[in-house]
């Protein structure tokens, strides 16, 4: 199993701020895709992905256990 | 007042040591609205030897909520922003040498700009701008501080040239902005804790603390109680244009084709002349009230009633046309007065 973490507006987006998902073998961008599909609301694109607190880019594969956030970029200041 | 900087000298990793090279710094600082009003406070109040303050707005009422240096009396006089903040800063501390400078911060301009800086802070609020920054910081190998915020979200990352991964290696393009837009709002404390944590890296920068520079990008939300804080190292692209082994600066390249921007957000739209100006405020408001336009100034800019939208004028010949997101209308607007 693994954690999916939603930051900020995402996190109402889905309606939770973590999920379970079994998402053994997929890489980031599947994870993506899979996640748009379950929450329509939810917009991750440019959004930026961390596996276990660290950088992932859209290939990396997530492993049994991993945990990964979505973490959107923001301009306003 | 010979003891003004003691509790930050006995701090131990600044020192007195610390204190003279704050002191010999130059700082750019891009933006005066809420990221710059409390980065340039803390700047100012550090010591720092010189503080650049660049920003293309003025002070609205909307501001003042979070905006710490503006007073209602900016609101009232429509002072720019850049000139408004260097007042209040020189007053709390009249050691540091404070220039503003009322302009858009365009890749042209900035290349004059960064000369004999040693940091730059990101107090923007536009993704176009951050990556010129970006650029322009590999370019001439300067630190640079990204700070953002919306709502109650924050998020902070240090780029040290020639060690750190650079924005373009973590984002590869320009996020699109409405996502800021859409979520709508700001409240100080996020502002406050983006701040904290740039002015925190910029110290630590200003005193050559190399080694407690934060590696990792840190995103919080002080609402929904989120903090993380991201590793890059992972991030950095040898194949990056900005900071690769062939950099091309990419976001450099823009001048020519960013004459109009909507202002997220806003419903306001920036209109900038391809070539700088230098308008005769004097001769242009005769002209405008005799075309039975309602105007009034200030030595910074003009502000000229219309029916539907507001025009604001700068000396440069920039303008922000109020009212409006539609670009076609705000250009017709600006050459109908302009030419």
């Amino acid at each position: 199993m693994n954690k999916v973490l939603f930051f900020a507006h995402l996190k109402d987006a889905v309606g939770e701020e973590v999920i379970e998902l079994d998402t053994n073998g997929k890489s980031v961008v599947e994870i993506k895709e899979l996640m748009k599909e379950k929450y329509p609301a939810l917009n991750l694109e440019n959004v930026m992905a961390a596996i276990n607190e660290e950088f992932a880019s859209d290939e990396d594969i997530l492993q049994a256990g991993d945990t990964i956030a979505f973490i959107p970029p923001v301009s306003g200041g | 007042m010979d003891d003004r900087y003691s509790r930050q000298t006995l701090f131990p990793s600044i020192g007195k040591e610390g204190q003279k090279k704050i002191r010999s710094k130059h700082v750019l600082m891009i933006g005066a609205g809420a990221l710059g009003s409390g980065n340039g406070e803390l700047l100012t109040r550090a010591g720092v030897g010189k503080l650049t303050i660049v920003d293309r707005d003025y002070v609205e009422a909307s501001n003042l909520q979070r905006q710490q240096l503006y007073t209602e009396q900016d609101v009232v006089d429509k002072l720019p922003k850049a000139a408004a903040a260097a007042s209040r800063l020189k007053e709390i501390n009249s050691e540091v040498n404070i220039e503003a400078v009322i302009t858009d911060a365009t890749p042209e301009k900035l290349e004059e700009l960064v000369k004999g800086v040693d940091l730059i802070i990101d107090a923007t609020d536009n993704f176009e701008t951050r990556m010129a920054i970006n650029d322009i910081s590999q370019k001439h190998q300067i630190p640079w501080i990204y700070g953002a915020c919306v709502g109650s979200f924050g998020m902070s990352l240090t780029i040290i040239p020639g060690k750190t991964p650079c924005l373009n290696c973590i984002l590869k393009k320009i996020p699109i902005q409405g996502m800021t837009c859409d979520t709508g709002g700001i409240i100080a404390p996020t502002v406050q804790m983006v701040v904290a944590h740039q002015s925190a890296e910029a110290m630590k920068i200003l005193v050559e603390d190399w080694e407690a520079v934060r590696t990792s990008f840190v995103s919080f939300d002080v609402w929904r109680n989120q903090y993380t804080s991201m590793k890059v190292v992972k991030a950095k692209d040898e194949n990056c244009l900005s900071c690769g082994q062939n950099p091309t600066y990419p976001y450099l390249d823009h001048e020519n084709i960013m004459k109009s921007t909507v202002l997220c957000g806003r419903d306001t739209v920036q209109i900038r002349p391809p070539k700088q100006q230098k308008l005769q405020f004097t001769v242009l408001s005769q002209q405008l009230k005799a075309l039975g336009y309602e105007v009034k100034g200030n030595p910074y800019l003009l502000s000229v009633e219309m029916n539907e939208q507001r025009l604001v004028i700068f000396n440069d010949g920039r303008a922000l046309i109020h009212g409006t997101n539609d670009l076609t209308q705000a250009k017709t607007i600006y050459q109908r007065l302009l030419g």
